[in-house]
């Protein structure tokens, strides 16, 4: 080894040394709050779930694997499954009634566009369940929705759009809706014209373009909406429980009450952890599936 | 345009998780009321800010249900501030009292379902009754129930019974078996919860309400399987009853009150006549948790709201049922004379105990239950 490549490396440390600074000041606040508020009780929780449920409902710190054996009851693979249902129709709701939404804002010049996200945006405004409470209000039995219908002589007598399956659809795809048109807007809004031109020189008719162009190029964007909205529709229960009424269980439900009323931490942990699980592998999965190694985040 | 975004994004992201802690509550109050978890002092209690520390009384418990006039007073009367912290479901205060609520609340309020594990974990003092003089003179015996008088003092209580629309509900409802008729189909709005739910159905087969026997629990959870048929939603379903959407509703008397004063004049709502079957009586206690700092305020207080006249005031502006036989004496008639609170088996009661570990049996079948209705 030269003087020379000696001097060099130790210039190199000191830039290092000098750089760590400025990232420190940029990434350091983030950090220290996920790791505060996101990476310690994550750890935590699954601490708990291996815990014993004391006496008088408390914890207590005795190791235990009751809580996983109780999860290999065929109930809990029951529920899961519904709760799988249920994130799946809506992310597929919410990408088919999501893209060509977010294709057309994107087509629109940019002050055009910008109008029209706040528009998708302002009934976030309120909280979601005062959007709940209203939709529930709208389709009641004497709501306007009902009225509307029986004036115009369409309907005889009123239709009990309430506790139905179609509405808790429609409140959940309501509330995801702006996590999938997002981030496929800013997807498609990069998309190069000359790249669709180019493919219509050579021939290809719209159709073919859209399949082997514009949806490989804007998938991107389709895969961050998918993990939007799937993740956190998989373990929802607000809307299930007041436009659904109650009626069935999700997997949010009852790591609910393990926390709440029935007071068995160690089981609502070990849910919880389980839900980690089914979603990290399925991100894995998706992005595998999807050869996405950059995910577009808006 | 990408920032906008950003913020959007995150602006959506933020009222998302804030809803998320906003649940739906099985608590009477959380349901009649608007009930947020938050923390809030009283007008006179920010006057006497910087006061002595002794001077100060920490209460926990829910929204919505003592009057502000009445807290005010107390503070003139004793110079001192009272801070309030405010509950969103029951389980909050057994999280508090369980962690050692001692170090932070001086009472605490909670519901007689987890008494017996609260005393046996320790987590509460034990009361000198004879401190709260007005509570001995006023409160009746029956509900300030024996078996753990010695560590709470009852606030006001909640039935849980039937009541239904004469002129639409399809038949008669003089027991809880009647619920499990097919001809009331789709017809019924539910208080939800293991806990109360399973005791309607143990009362219904004969056996006892706080039962902890699995043969027997599993034997109501069928019953409840045939109840579920009948149930259009569970949760606060006053309002479906009020617009039509369904006819028969197992709920709160406080619920109750609710539907009847909206249809006014119209009122067809009746507290179904039982002939034998009680009814189901929960209470909202206040208790001491350990090693609270300021336990002679908190007697004082205590004695302060068992006082017939104080609670009387108190019950005029949160109508609800109440232990205190002197105080509903002195409230007003329109409080006395409310049709939610007026049927002839009131004393034909059961209580919520505590089940203890069975708690557990009884989320086993309920989740039975719920997973398996479709």
């Amino acid at each position: 080894m030269t003087e020379g490549h000696i001097e060099e490396q130790r210039k190199e440390k000191a830039r290092r040394k000098k750089s760590r600074l400025p990232m420190l000041a940029q990434a350091g606040p983030v950090s220290i709050w996920m790791i505060l508020f996101v990476t310690i009780p994550l750890l935590f929780i699954i601490y708990i779930s291996f815990m014993t449920r004391g006496p008088f409902g408390g914890v207590v710190y005795k190791f235990s694997l009751e809580s996983y054996k109780t999860l290999l009851d065929p109930i809990y693979f029951t529920v899961i499954l519904k709760s799988l249902r249920v994130a799946l129709f809506t992310t597929l709701l919410c990408l088919l009634l999501g893209y060509p939404f977010a294709y057309y804002i994107a087509k629109q010049p940019a002050e055009r566009a910008s109008k029209l996200i706040m528009l998708l945006m302002i009934p976030f405004w309120t909280n979601s369940m005062i959007r709940l409470n209203s939709w529930m209000l709208f389709f009641q039995t004497a709501g306007p929705v009902n009225n509307v219908l029986l004036k115009l002589g369409l309907i005889q007598k009123p239709i009990m759009f309430l506790y139905t399956d179609p509405l808790v659809m429609l409140g959940l795809v309501t509330g995801m809706l702006p996590f999938a048109v997002l981030p496929m807007y800013s997807s498609i809004e990069k998309l190069q014209k000359n790249l669709l031109e180019a493919s219509a020189d050579l021939g290809a008719g719209p159709s073919l373009t859209f399949r082997k162009v514009t949806l490989p190029l804007t998938m991107p964007g389709i895969v961050s909406a998918i993990i939007l909205v799937f993740i956190p529709s998989l373990g929802t229960y607000t809307v299930t429980d007041m436009l659904g009424g109650g009626k069935v269980l999700y997997i949010g439900n009852i790591i609910k009450n393990q926390f709440g009323s029935i007071r068995n931490w160690p089981l609502g942990a070990a849910l919880s952890v389980l839900l980690l699980a089914i979603t990290a592998l399925l991100i894995f999965l998706y992005t595998r599936f999807a050869h996405v190694d950059e995910l577009e985040v808006v | 345009m990408k920032k906008m975004m950003a913020i959007g994004l995150a602006a959506v992201t933020a009222a998302t998780l804030l809803a998320g802690c906003g649940g739906s509550s099985s608590a009477s109050k959380a349901e009649t009321g608007a009930a947020a978890e938050s923390t809030s002092e009283t007008a006179a209690a920010k006057q006497a800010e910087g006061g002595d520390a002794s001077k100060e009384l920490n209460i926990y418990m829910w929204s919505d249900d003592i009057s502000e006039d009445l807290v005010s007073n107390f503070e003139k009367e004793n110079d001192c501030k009272v801070n309030f912290t405010y509950m969103s479901d029951n389980a909050d205060a057994i999280n508090q009292l369980t962690a050692g609520a001692g170090d932070k609340y001086d009472l605490v309020m909670t519901c007689d379902a987890y008494m017996e594990s609260l005393i046996k974990g320790g987590y509460l003092e034990k009361l000198d009754t004879s401190k709260i003089p007005n509570a001995e003179k006023n409160m009746n015996k029956t509900y300030w129930r024996e078996d753990i008088r010695d560590y709470c003092m009852p606030y006001l209580m909640n039935y849980i019974y039937v009541v239904y629309n004469k002129d639409t509900c399809p038949i008669e409802i003089t027991s809880y078996n009647d619920l499990i008729n097919p001809k009331l189909k789709g017809q019924i709005g539910s208080v939800d919860g293991a806990r109360n739910l399973f005791p309607i159905a143990l009362v219904a087969l004969g056996y006892d309400p706080n039962s902890t026997d699995e043969k027997e629990i599993k034997e109501a959870y069928e019953w409840l399987q045939k109840y579920n048929e009948n149930v259009a939603a569970y949760g606060s379903t006053e309002q479906n009853l009020v617009n039509g959407t369904i006819s028969v509703m197992l709920a709160y008397d406080g619920n109750t009150k609710w539907a009847m004063d909206q249809m006014g004049d119209k009122n067809s709502l009746v507290i179904a006549p039982f002939k034998k079957d009680p009814v189901q009586l929960g209470m909202d206690l206040y208790v001491i948790p350990k090693g609270a700092k300021h336990q002679d305020l908190a007697y004082k207080f205590l004695d302060y709201i068992a006082d017939a006249d104080v609670m009387a005031k108190n019950l005029d502006e949160y109508p609800y049922s109440c232990p205190n036989d002197a105080a509903v004496e002195a409230a007003s008639d329109e409080y006395k004379n409310s049709p939610a609170f007026n049927f002839d088996y009131k004393d034909n009661i059961f209580f919520q105990k505590d089940v203890g570990d069975a708690l557990t049996i009884y989320d086993k079948y309920y989740q039975m239950l719920k997973v398996k209705a479709q």
